[in-house]
């Protein structure tokens, strides 16, 4: 392994989370036909939280709700329009050029296309040297070197596979390549932007071992944006829920689950199809109804509220701030369940055993 | 840390690249041009007669092209000594076509190419940088556009004078903007592509991105855009030619010699249809070429 380039001092501290995200709020101007401003999408209005060293923190969320806006709110690409993006005490939303660059290059980011994300016309083993190559990291040959360590890393042959370009790869193996490159520079923090979404279920857990061995080998943090929740359980320690652009829920990934405070996660839970009596058809409950209402325009108060079964007048009036019940479990609502009365407390189960079977 | 969340996997729970990774043998093959008669005949054709233009006149003698006897004038093709005949003032026609062929194939390529420089530099400019210096370059680019080309060839020509080389700046104005525009389209299309985001953030300053990223992936559309481009702008030198504007006479090009067959057309017909027929064939593989290398790169 290469050694790590200028790395900063604070790694000794365990009281530093490596990453904290601030009030992050990133809004975009669309516009009509002509030019006319048509209106602000408030795509991310508001989040924080915390990765520590180490540790895999989950966001699930509709289509839409602002996940990967957040992640690359956090990669500064393009900034957030207001709040701040720590990175081991290190504000990114302050620096600019080079400095920024130093930073970033800890953070490394798997994006859920594989093939859109590989550029056609390299060669593999160029793909994966490319941030060696722009952080100046070694000569030639040692980058070559580290670019083979990396492809053996994720599971790939550099003899057979580093000559092939993108198109020459399965999906997998295209994700492989994607997170050799990631992991090139040794970062302290992936960025998976539904990164094995658009894999097969074989696939998909062959990538998540990786991710895993990756973070034990390498002592990553994850930051694992996915809108399935079984996946997103499997991998994380903790799991943001969020909705419209804010987190409703964020907590133990156990607890978050079997516990939800929050009438969302409640139903995003409900509607897992599920084999045996845990989900709502036991409990009698009714899904929510509609569709998510347009980011140009949110709902005053709670941005649940016009899809809530508990909403009631304040929750138009007054916006939920996220409070912590239990330990370590905060929720972003007027009207929080409760947690569930002792003998009813069974594991929820996940659907998707097929993910899990393999 | 609980246990694990699922079983922690060693690389022996990998399929073996051979089943994951299906050998692209038809791929391969088709990927063999040689074997494509819609690449092959009509490059062929453009080799045969470009290499003529260029080759001929070192390696086998040929009558000069201009200042021909007088006593020779009018002689019909296959006449001994003149396979295409000669004109009016005696000059042999097939030397006229090679010499009047380079000029063809000179004015083409380097107008297109000038187009290609500058053009597709200001075009990938604008589409990747965007915003105000988009604006800028699109309004001079539409600008160019819209001017009628061939009226501001005449006024260049006019004014400098007909010479070959003013004639490449003149229709240099008509191919930048083409070629700009092209450029900055297909600039855009892939700015939105995942893999421009990766680069940036793996570190790749963006200037590389420019090198490395966006012309590798731009150059099959730009290259055939550009095939048709020179076709365009050989028959846009005939025209000036013919307009007596671009290759000061006697010097022969084909457009030139066209304009002047045309007065013994019922006479000696031969004298237009011979350069009319290297144009048509010129033209028609370039053209063809560009659509068979299009339909091989996967270019919309």
């Amino acid at each position: 392994m290469q050694p790590p380039g200028e790395e900063a001092p604070a790694s000794g501290e365990e009281a530093q989370p490596l990453l904290s995200a601030r009030d992050v709020v990133q809004e975009f101007t669309v516009r009509d036909y002509g030019g006319a401003k048509g209106g602000v999408v408030h795509a991310v209005s508001g989040v924080s939280f915390d990765i520590w060293p180490g540790e895999t923190l989950g966001i699930v969320g509709e289509t839409g709700s602002g996940k990967s806006t957040l992640a690359r709110c956090v990669l500064q690409a393009p900034p957030p329009k207001a709040g701040a993006v720590l990175f081991r005490g290190a504000d990114l939303t302050r620096l600019r050029g080079r400095s920024l660059l130093r930073v970033r290059r800890h953070m490394q980011m798997v994006f859920q296309d594989p093939f859109g994300s590989l550029d056609p016309r390299w060669r593999v083993r160029d793909i994966v040297e490319e941030p060696l190559v722009a952080y100046r990291a070694g000569g030639r040959a040692a980058r070559r070197r580290r670019a083979d360590e990396v492809l053996e890393l994720v599971g790939l042959d550099p003899g057979s596979h580093g000559g092939r370009r993108p198109r020459e790869l399965s999906g997998g193996q295209a994700q492989r390549v994607a997170i050799a490159r990631a992991v090139a520079l040794e970062p302290s923090l992936i960025i998976c932007d539904e990164a094995v979404s658009s894999l097969d279920v074989l696939i998909q857990a062959q990538v998540l071992n990786l991710f895993e061995r990756l973070r034990t080998e390498l002592g990553l943090s994850y930051l694992f944006i996915a809108h399935d929740l079984a996946l997103v359980k499997q991998v994380s320690d903790r799991v943001a829920v969020m909705y419209l652009g804010k987190l409703c829920e964020v907590g133990p990934g156990e607890s978050v689950y079997r516990e939800p405070r929050h009438p969302y996660t409640r139903a995003l839970l409900d509607a897992i199809p599920g084999t045996s009596g845990s989900g709502r058809a036991a409990a009698g409950r009714p899904p929510i109804k509609g569709e998510p209402p347009s980011p140009i325009d949110p709902p005053s108060g709670c941005r649940f509220r016009t899809r809530c079964p508990r909403a009631a007048e304040r929750c138009a009036a007054e916006e939920p701030v996220l409070r912590e019940l239990a330990s370590g479990h905060a929720v972003a609502c007027h009207f929080p369940l409760e947690p569930p009365a002792t003998p009813d407390a069974r594991p929820v189960r996940l659907g998707s055993t097929t993910t899990r079977s393999v | 840390m609980s246990a694990p969340l699922f079983r922690p996997a060693g690389p022996q729970t990998l399929l073996p690249p051979e089943v994951t990774a299906p050998k692209r043998a038809r791929t391969r093959r088709a990927e063999n041009w040689t074997h494509d008669l819609k690449i092959t005949i009509p490059l062929g054709l453009l080799i045969l007669i470009a290499g003529a233009c260029f080759l001929w006149p070192l390696v086998y003698p040929v009558p000069k092209p201009t200042g021909g006897s007088i006593l020779d004038a009018g002689l019909p093709p296959f006449s001994p000594g003149h396979l295409f005949g000669t004109d009016a003032v005696g000059n042999d026609i097939f030397s006229r076509i090679l010499y009047g062929g380079r000029v063809s194939f000179e004015v083409g390529v380097s107008v297109t190419a000038i187009g290609l420089v500058i053009g597709g530099l200001f075009g990938v400019i604008a589409g990747y940088l965007g915003g105000i210096t988009d604006a800028v370059i699109s309004r001079v680019l539409d600008v160019l556009i819209a001017f009628p080309a061939l009226v501001l060839a005449l006024a260049i020509a006019e004014g400098l004078g007909p010479s070959e080389l003013h004639v490449i700046w003149a229709l240099s104005f008509f191919g930048i903007p083409a070629v700009g525009r092209v450029a900055r389209a297909a600039t855009l299309a892939l700015r939105e592509q995942t893999f421009m985001l990766a680069a940036r953030l793996a570190g790749t300053p963006r200037w590389r991105v420019v090198l490395r990223h966006i012309l590798p992936n731009i150059m099959p559309q730009l290259m055939t855009f550009s095939l048709l481009g020179i076709g365009v702008i050989i028959i846009l030198e005939g025209a000036l030619s013919y307009l007596g504007l671009g290759i000061p006479p006697p010097n022969p090009s084909w457009g030139s010699m066209i304009a002047n067959g045309q007065q013994t057309l019922s006479s000696q017909p031969e004298l237009v249809l011979i350069p009319s027929a290297f144009l048509f064939v010129t033209v028609l593989s370039l053209n063809l070429l560009g659509d068979a290398l299009r339909e091989r790169w996967g270019v919309r």
